[in-house]
C-alpha cells in the first residue's frame, strides 16, 4: 500500500536486505575518500610540471581537478569491487553530502543580488523543464511498456535532480529498491559524459556563461555533476549553473507529493482510500522534501554580501574578510573534490544489469529532449529575455 | 496513464540483491540538515580566522 509519509527509505516489501558494513568500514571508507582527493589535488597541481616536454604536457594543463576525480574514483571502485570490500565501505563515499557542504560555502562567494537576479528566469526555467521533461518522458517510458513505479522514478530523475529525485520519489509510490538502484545507475552514466561535453558545446555555441551555466544547470540531472560541469567550465559558469540547480532542486517536494496522490489513487489504489486525507498530508512533504542545503547556501551569500557592504575595506587583500573568503573557497573545492571522488567510489556496475534495452532508449529519449529544451529556453530566458 | 506491452506485461528492473543509493543513511532529512550546519560552521570558522587558509598544504 503506497502512503505519503517518505522520510525513511522504503522499498518493495519482496526487497531483500543488503548487508552493511560496521562503522568502522565506513570511517576506512572515509578516510580513503581523503587520501585519493589529497591525490587529485597534488596530480592537478604537479602533473603539468612533471609532464612538460612530453605529449601529454599540454594536454596535462587543460585537465581540471573533477577529471582525476572522477577517473580516480571508478578506478579504486574496481579495485574495492575485486577485493570484496567496496559495499563494507560505502558508508564513507559520501556524494550528496560532501557536494552539500561545498555548495553552501559556494554560497559565501555568491553576492545576493547575483541569487535575487537569476531567481526569476530560473524559477520560470525549472518549471517548464520540469514539465516538458516529466511529461515526455513519463508518456514515452509508458508507450513502450515499462512498469509505473519505474516510469515514475525515470522521469523524476531526468527531469529535477537525478538520484536524490530518483530517492524521493522512489519514497512516494514505494518503488522497488532495485528500481531504485538501476535509475541510479542510469543517472550516473548518463551525467558523467555530460560533465565534458556540455562545457565544450557551449564553448563551441559560443554561449555566455550565464547561459552556459542556466543550460548546465538545468540539463545534467545530479547536482554533484552539474557542480562538476560548471567547474570544468570555470568559476562564473559554476555560480550559476549552481544557483539554477538548487531552484530546481527545491521543486521536488511538489512533484514528490503529486507522485504520491497519484499512485496512491490511480496505480496502487487501495480500497476506502480517502483522497482528501491523501491530498492533505501529501502537503506536510512538500517541506520536507525540500533541500535544506538551499537554504545555507542563500544564508552564506547573505551573510558574506552583508559584510562586505558594511566593511568593505575588509575585502582588500590580506584583510580579514578576504582572508576568510579564501579560506572558504580552498575548503569548497576540498569538499567538491571529496564528492567528485565519492561519485566514482558509489557507482554500481552491477545495478545495471539484466533491465534489458528500453529503460535504457527512454533515458537516452529523454535526455536528448532535455538538452534541446534546456538550450532552447536558457537562451530565450537568461539571453533575451533576462539577459 | 500506465500501460502494459502487447503481452500484457511490463518491462521492469529484476530483483537482486543491489543495495540501494539511499542505504548508510545516504539522502536522508538528518544528512540534509547537518551538511547545511557542517558548511554554516566551517564559513562562521573561516571568517572568524579560526579556520587558516589551507591552500598550500591540501591544495
Amino acid at each position: 500500500m503506497a502512503t505519503t509519509n517518505t522520510n525513511e527509505p522504503i522499498v518493495h516489501e519482496d526487497a531483500q536486505e543488503q548487508p552493511q558494513g560496521s562503522p568502522a568500514w565506513g570511517f576506512a571508507g572515509f578516510v580513503l575518500v581523503l587520501v585519493l582527493a589529497w591525490v587529485v589535488q597534488v596530480l592537478t597541481t604537479n602533473l603539468p610540471d612533471w609532464t612538460e616536454g612530453t605529449w601529454f604536457g599540454q594536454v596535462s594543463k587543460s585537465i581540471e581537478f573533477p577529471v582525476y576525480a572522477i577517473i580516480l574514483g571508478f578506478a579504486f571502485n574496481g579495485i574495492l569491487s575485486l577485493l570484496g570490500i567496496r559495499d563494507r565501505m560505502s558508508g564513507g563515499f559520501r556524494t550528496e553530502f560532501f557536494i552539500k557542504i561545498g555548495l553552501v560555502l559556494l554560497g559565501a562567494g555568491v553576492n545576493v543580488t547575483v541569487i535575487l537576479d537569476m531567481g526569476l528566469p530560473a524559477v520560470l526555467q525549472a518549471l517548464l523543464l520540469i514539465a516538458v521533461v516529466f511529461f515526455f518522458t513519463w508518456w514515452f517510458a509508458g508507450l513502450i511498456g515499462l512498469e509505473p513505479h519505474l516510469r515514475a522514478l525515470l522521469a523524476s530523475a531526468l527531469s529535477i535532480c537525478g538520484v536524490s529525485a530518483a530517492v524521493a520519489a522512489a519514497g512516494a509510490v514505494h518503488a522497488k529498491k532495485e528500481q531504485l538502484a538501476y535509475v541510479a545507475g542510469l543517472v550516473i552514466v548518463f551525467a558523467l559524459p555530460a560533465i565534458f561535453l556540455l562545457p565544450w558545446l557551449a564553448d563551441l555555441m559560443g554561449l555566455s556563461p550565464i547561459v552556459t551555466g542556466a543550460w548546465i544547470g538545468g540539463n545534467i540531472d545530479t547536482t554533484a555533476a552539474v557542480t562538476a560541469a560548471g567547474a570544468v567550465a570555470g568559476d562564473e559558469v559554476l555560480q550559476y549553473a549552481s544557483i539554477v540547480k538548487m531552484i530546481q532542486n527545491a521543486l521536488i517536494g511538489f512533484v514528490a507529493v503529486a507522485l504520491s496522490i497519484y499512485f496512491t489513487l490511480r496505480v496502487d489504489r487501495p480500497a476506502g482510500v480517502d483522497a482528501m486525507k491523501v491530498t492533505r498530508s501529501g502537503w506536510g512533504e512538500v517541506w520536507s522534501r525540500f533541500p535544506k542545503f538551499v537554504l545555507g547556501f542563500i544564508a552564506a551569500s547573505l551573510v558574506v554580501s552583508m559584510l562586505a557592504a558594511a566593511f568593505p575595506a575588509a575585502l582588500e587583500d590580506g584583510a580579514w574578510l578576504d582572508n576568510g573568503m579564501s579560506a572558504a573557497k580552498t575548503l569548497q573545492t576540498v569538499f567538491f573534490t571529496l564528492a567528485f571522488v565519492s561519485i566514482g567510489l558509489e557507482f554500481r556496475f552491477g545495478a545495471l544489469r539484466d533491465a534489458g534495452w528500453k529503460p535504457v532508449l527512454v533515458f537516452f529519449a529523454g535526455t536528448i529532449v532535455n538538452l534541446l529544451a534546456g538550450l532552447a529556453l536558457s537562451s530565450l530566458l537568461f539571453g533575451v529575455l533576462f539577459p | 496513464m500506465s500501460q502494459a506491452n502487447q503481452s500484457g506485461e511490463y518491462v521492469d528492473v529484476p530483483p537482486s540483491n543491489v543495495e540501494a543509493p539511499d542505504a548508510h543513511g545516504k539522502f536522508s532529512l538528518n544528512e540534509d540538515w547537518a551538511a547545511t550546519a557542517v558548511g554554516l560552521v566551517i564559513l562562521g570558522l573561516c571568517l572568524l580566522q579560526v579556520i587558516p587558509d589551507i591552500k598550500g598544504l591540501f591544495l
